[in-house]
């Protein structure tokens, strides 16, 4: 077995020599988080590892925006700005064990909130990215509202680093709410769906909507707001869900959320999105021993034996959805990825453009490319 | 040269003859888009009938190197639908059908030609609406909306139309067609929909659209207030983000653009101030009751001159029909007008206003101010007029003010897209490694180049030449300069 040679750059100009002086095939490594997500990668001849590109390079807190280094783990950016009452709206799971920004922007990665403020790709308004022969390009900026030329992010959002490195990234932040409740009600799924629609017909403006299960069912409603108003509208979402009660203290029901998404020695995960309507019966045709289901955004996270996933791609694609392996557990054999969507040629074209020579992430996308 | 006979005869193999138009006359009727200085008269234009007849099309143009423009309603602004001398248009004017509406997932499926109010209109008897709102959403179209990534007033809570915009059925330049996106947000590899929308027609053409529908809020508070400067009415913006508060809207208009909407349609906007906020918020009635007193206190924090809170559904109706009307409206104090679209932080609006101002008296030229103040999206309006030889001062006054708005830390555009008019702008704001790199993503599309070509990037390299299929310039190909 051949050494792999471990890059380390600390800035931009670092990433683009690496990029261009080191010969063969290279993977990009951040936190580690996602690491046995997607396919599993070919042997590659350097991992470039951007966990020291850290760091803001600029916070505009009167325009809500900020810019930092890709290899900054998207909490500290939290902790950095909460003094400004300002957040980046992204609650996926992974935060917690450090994820970076590159990395939740390169696995499309999103949590229960993407059901208002979207996936990465919605916050992402601006990069710098580092493409196979060393080209440093850069699309969007500082400003929210901005069509100049083609959006990158777009196109590395959800890349598993085969397209380029991601260098930098801009967000847009949203104000941190001055107040948030969760309202949790057990019910298993056919009944939490039928309560998620009538939250979803009515003002009742949930911020997440998410069934979780490891067992026994609950259905989970986050609302965020003022002060002043948050404890009325409580009171209302109560009377609609015919009860139900108030998260408070350390039993954060969030938390396990969080846990159940993130797989275990055992069990693959695999992400699926379908319609919302289809989701509850498509989710409990695939033999998953836990899962979160998200009733409102169409998402669900479900944890499975490795041995069923590829039948379950085929499920969740008969049933007109996405899905993607999120955690592969050591040695096992679990397809990544479904049926290839139409527009594979695209990929394999744009792929063809950015990186002809193959060099980024190599397996990442096998069997499509 | 024009297309010859037998290019004819293939669209009229896929087409009905009739949908084939090839008279000169005929065929100027689509020679420019609502940026009517630059005109090329197409050699044909196609009207095909369904998403099939468009593919069958590009086809055609596939085959025989024919280059093609798509073109909705031809309300843009930029030039993006400006066709190719040698080309042809592809008018999505007859896809005009709502396919589905389904209200339980909250989405529905449009064919291009349906216009953005018209989405609206087919969601709310589910109490459901389409959220991206350009001025023009009366008559401009989803398929234009999603070439331009088009944008409007309630943008800043709620998103653009790349936030709206589940997935596309999309003919690519070859002819095949895929679907770019899935049902929800959550999408297996690169987010190939978010490179195509706001591709300005040049990575392919789409034949329906699935957008995201919200439900009608609860609750919508608007009030309008004037100020005595620009400044005042900015410092209310930025303490309004301050404080926590994401309105759905926040619309400025300064003294020139308030007294051509009060003239078109007297909205009750006081002729004189030197600025006015059209300030909206919407949401739970509690919340948007706790905010819009913080919102009011603001302002008169601020020295607002006037408060005037809409009372009723109609009240609220006209104040947006002045800002809304405002574009249309500076017709009627100035013979011409150029409408610029730049973006620059909110936090460098005063600056900028103040620069735009003193660049219009140099000029000698008047520009009337309206725009979407709560995410910095500008539209200055350029007063000239042609009859007294303005129209070249006018332009350029109108090209350095987008260029400004990129040394303030902005872009280019907010909304109407690059498109011919600001091509040879994209060096100003992006490198050559950028722009080379946007070449390669557009050629791994259409590598023959044949759709929409000539818009968004500076290609051909030298600004200037005429846009159509590349063909080396005479300086290229001596070796004295080099295609990237």
């Amino acid at each position: 077995m051949t050494t792999t040679t471990t890059l380390r750059p600390a800035d931009l100009a670092e990433v683009r020599d690496a990029v261009r002086d080191t010969p063969g095939r290279l993977a990009v490594t951040g936190a580690g988080t996602a690491a046995n997500w997607a396919g599993e990668l070919d042997p590659v001849d350097a991992v470039l590892d951007v966990s020291a590109l850290t760091g803001v390079v600029t916070h505009n807190p009167g325009d809500m925006t900020v810019s930092a280094r890709a290899g900054t783990p998207l909490r500290a950016l939290v902790d950095e700005l909460a003094e400004h009452g300002q957040h980046v709206s992204l609650d996926a799971a992974r935060i917690a064990d450090g994820a970076t920004l590159g990395g939740l922007v390169a696995t499309a990665d999103s949590g229960p909130s993407s059901l208002v403020y979207g996936t990465m790709r919605d916050l992402v308004i601006g990069v710098t990215v580092v493409l196979a022969d060393g080209t440093v390009a850069r699309s969007g900026g500082h400003v929210i509202k901005n069509v100049a030329g083609y959006d990158l992010a777009k196109l590395l959002h959800g890349s598993y680093g085969t397209l380029g490195v991601l260098a930098e990234i801009v967000l847009r932040l949203h104000p941190v709410p001055q107040r948030t409740a969760t309202l949790v009600v057990d019910a298993p799924l056919a009944q939490a769906a039928e309560l998620a629609a009538r939250v979803l017909e009515g003002p009742y403006e949930p911020v997440a909507l998410e069934w979780v299960s490891d067992g026994s069912g609950r259905l989970l409603v986050r609302i965020e707001g003022t002060d002043e108003a948050l404890p009325a509208r409580v009171q209302r979402l109560r009377e609609v869900l015919g009860g139900g009660d108030e998260a408070a203290g350390a039993d954060d029901p969030w938390l396990r959320h969080a846990e159940l998404t993130r797989g275990s020695p055992e069990a693959a995960v695999l992400r699926i999105g379908a319609r919302p309507s289809v989701l509850p019966a498509l989710v409990s045709e695939i033999a998953a021993d836990a899962a979160t289901v998200g009733l409102g955004t169409g998402v669900a996270t479900v944890s499975l034996p490795p041995h069923v996933v590829a039948e379950a791609h085929g499920r969740v694609h008969a049933a007109g959805g996405t899905s993607q392996l999120r955690y592969r557990p050591p040695g096992a054999d679990a397809a990544a990825w479904g049926p290839p969507p139409s527009a594979l040629p695209v990929l394999r074209a744009l792929k063809t453009e950015l990186d002809p020579d193959g060099r980024f992430g190599p397996g990442r996308f096998s069997p499509w490319m | 040269m024009t297309l010859h006979g037998g290019v004819r005869q293939a669209f009229e193999r896929v087409l009905d003859p009739a949908d084939v138009l090839s008279d000169p006359v005929k065929c100027r009727a689509y020679e420019c888009d609502g940026l009517t200085g630059y005109r090329v008269r197409p050699d044909l234009v196609l009207l095909p009938r369904d998403a099939s007849q468009v593919a069958a099309a590009v086809r055609v143009c596939h085959e025989h190197g024919v280059p093609f423009v798509a073109r909705g309603a031809g309300t843009g602004l930029s030039g993006g639908a400006l066709p190719v001398a040698d080309g042809v248009v592809i008018s999505l004017a007859r896809l005009k059908r709502v396919l589905e509406v389904d209200p339980v997932n909250r989405r529905a499926v449009v064919q291009p030609g349906v216009t953005n109010l018209e989405i609206t209109a087919a969601a709310a008897p589910h109490g459901l609406y389409y959220a991206p709102d350009p001025s023009s959403q009366q008559v401009c179209t989803i398929g234009g909306n999603v070439a331009e990534n088009s944008g409007g007033a309630h943008c800043l809570k709620y998103g653009f139309t790349t936030n709206h915009v589940l997935s596309c059925e999309v003919v690519l330049p070859d002819g095949s067609v895929v679907t770019l996106g899935t049902d929800t947000n959550e999408q297996a590899g690169p987010d190939l929909r978010g490179v195509f929308l706001g591709s300005e027609g040049t990575l392919g053409i789409t034949t329906s659209v699935t957008v995201r529908l919200l439900r009608t809020p609860e609750s919508v508070r608007t009030l309008l207030a004037d100020f005595p400067s620009v400044a005042s009415a900015g410092d209310v913006v930025s303490d309004i983000v301050s404080a926590g508060i994401v309105p759905a809207a926040v619309e400025m208009m300064d003294t020139l653009a308030i007294e051509a909407a009060e003239e078109a349609v007297h909205a009750g906007y006081t002729v004189g101030v030197p600025a006015a906020l059209v300030v909206e918020l919407d949401g739970p009635v509690e919340e948007c009751d706790a905010q819009f007193e913080l919102v009011k206190a603001i302002c008169e924090k601020h020295g607002c001159t006037r408060l005037h809170i809409a009372g009723s559904p109609e009240e609220r109706a006209k104040i947006w029909k002045g800002r809304k009307a405002a574009f249309a409206a500076v017709g009627r104090i100035s013979p011409d007008y150029f409408v610029q679209d730049g973006v620059v932080p909110r936090t460098r609006l005063a600056e900028v206003l103040d620069r735009i101002a003193g660049m219009g008296t140099d000029a000698g030229l008047r520009v009337a101010n309206v725009f979407h103040a709560g995410d910095g999206n500008l539209h200055p309006l350029v007063l000239y007029s042609a009859a007294a030889g303005e129209t070249e001062r006018a332009e350029r006054l109108s090209g350095e003010i987008a260029e400004l708005c990129v040394e303030m830390g902005g872009s280019l555009s907010g909304e109407h897209g690059i498109g011919t008019d600001k091509a040879c702008s994209m060096p100003k704001m992006f490198g050559e490694e950028d722009l080379a790199t946007m070449h390669r993503v557009r050629h791994a599309f259409d590598p023959d180049g044949i759709c929409n070509p000539g818009k968004v990037l500076p290609t051909p390299r030298l600004c200037g030449e005429r846009p159509g299929k590349y063909k080396p310039h005479p300086l290229e190909e001596t070796g004295a300069i080099e295609r990237l």
